[in-house]
């Protein structure tokens, strides 16, 4: 009479939790029992089938629906967060997501490198003479502790900039996000342009970021141009 | 690096606040946090949902329906359960009941079962993806249950049975009763 099928084993062996002395029983039972062995097999195949398959996306517009079924009194709170982490793939945002981005770096590198022509007058957004002499359109005093210091808002004919200068005992980023657009900035003092913004939002919202922790938030109002 | 890394980049980066912290701050009523809740965990709730009902557009109502059972009901969760636990539960309930909802062949949509003869097929991964998925929605939804906790959420036997409310012991009998049933299917269509 044969043997049962050591079906537990054969369980265990694929989670990986055999000990030495189930592996050997389960060893044995193999050699002798061909339909353990077909057994095994067969549950091998289905585990390996079941963990290749592979995640997926979920739609894109899920996250926005999500915020959008919220009860409406809580709604407007969210609206412009929603706009900045639920854009598609591909989107214009992510677009603008890297124009911002590559603008920063580029910013950094020529202060950096401490040549060229000076930073500010790379994008042409900072400072000059007439007509590009930027002018702050708003400001905001921030102290979280570890940050404190002053964020401006400034436009010229060349667009908005967002000027930074704050104190930080650690690299500092601030996320900058409105109507739709979003671009992340690294502290603690630099400026930068913000290509695309302005357009339609009235408002700038600024998540202070260290050491990957949210550490504070403000808010920077933008005027209508005249 | 893509648009699409530079945002995940991004994501990850604003993501380390840990679940409890954001929970904490969600019933203080930061909706900002419950906002980092929603991007963290509707991947995973997603994807539940949608190996529990195999329908995209199901599944995209069952997650957005967890998150506002989440939102509403933020007041009754026990911080001694891991917030994820207590999200996987609300989605595999939800799926459970959306399954419930659905009109017959709807719900047994797992048996429009490929008639080839296995030997003429010649099965690659993508075959082989098709008849896993078909034979998930045959077995009954709480051996489905199980499967998707353990091989798509990638739970340990604990994390699942703090999740169905269940012994080790029963989550495991359980498993196992799903894996050779689904390899029975395959077996019998010819694909194991």
């Amino acid at each position: 009479m044969n043997e049962p099928v050591p079906l537990e084993l054969i369980h265990a062996e694929i989670d990986g939790e055999l000990e030495a002395h189930q592996r050997a029983e389960l060893a044995r039972a193999l050699l002798t029992d061909p339909d353990a062995r077909a057994l095994r097999e067969g549950l091998r195949r289905v585990c390996t089938a079941l963990d290749g398959l592979e995640a997926v996306e979920p739609p894109p517009q899920l996250h926005s629906s999500i915020l959008a079924a919220l009860p409406a009194s809580v709604r407007p709170a969210l609206a412009q967060r929603a706009a900045w982490w639920s854009a598609p793939a591909g989107g214009w945002r992510y677009a603008a997501l890297v124009a911002g981005l590559l603008v920063t770096g580029a910013l950094l590198y020529r202060v950096g490198m401490g040549r060229g022509p000076d930073a500010n007058e790379l994008a042409g957004t900072m400072s000059g003479s007439g007509a590009r002499t930027p002018v702050v359109v708003d400001s905001v005093t921030v102290d979280f502790g570890q940050v404190n210091g002053q964020v401006s808002l400034q436009r010229s004919a060349a667009g908005l900039a967002l000027d930074l200068q704050l104190n930080a005992s650690a690299p500092v980023e601030v996320l900058v996000a409105g109507d739709g657009q979003s671009l992340r900035v690294r502290g603690p003092r630099t400026s930068v342009a913000l290509p695309g913004f302005g357009a339609g939002a009235q408002t700038l919202d600024l998540t202070f970021v260290m050491a990957g922790r949210e550490i504070g938030s403000a808010r920077l109002k933008i005027p209508a141009e005249r | 690096m893509g648009p699409t890394n530079l945002l995940q980049s991004a994501r990850y980066f604003v993501e380390e606040e840990d679940d409890g912290s954001l929970v904490r701050r969600c019933r203080d009523g930061d909706l900002k946090a419950f906002d980092r809740l929603v991007i963290r965990y509707q991947k995973p709730v997603y994807n539940a949902a949608l190996r529990m009902l195999r329908n995209p557009e199901d599944a995209r109502d069952v997650a957005q329906t967890v998150f506002l059972k989440v939102f509403e009901h933020l007041e009754q969760y026990d911080p001694n359960l891991k917030f994820y636990s207590w999200i996987y539960r609300i989605a595999l309930n939800e799926s459970v009941n959306a399954l419930g909802r659905l009109r017959p062949h709807e719900a047994i949509s797992g048996n429009e079962i490929d008639q080839t003869p296995g030997l003429e097929r010649q099965l690659d991964s993508e075959q082989t993806r098709h008849a896993i998925e078909q034979a998930l929605m045959r077995i009954q939804p709480e051996q489905r249950s199980v499967v998707v906790l353990r091989h798509f959420l990638h739970l340990s036997y604990e994390e699942m049975g703090a999740i169905l409310e269940l012994p080790e012991k029963t989550v495991k009998s359980r498993l196992y009763t799903a894996r050779q049933l689904l390899r029975d299917l395959l077996l019998q269509d010819g694909v194991c």
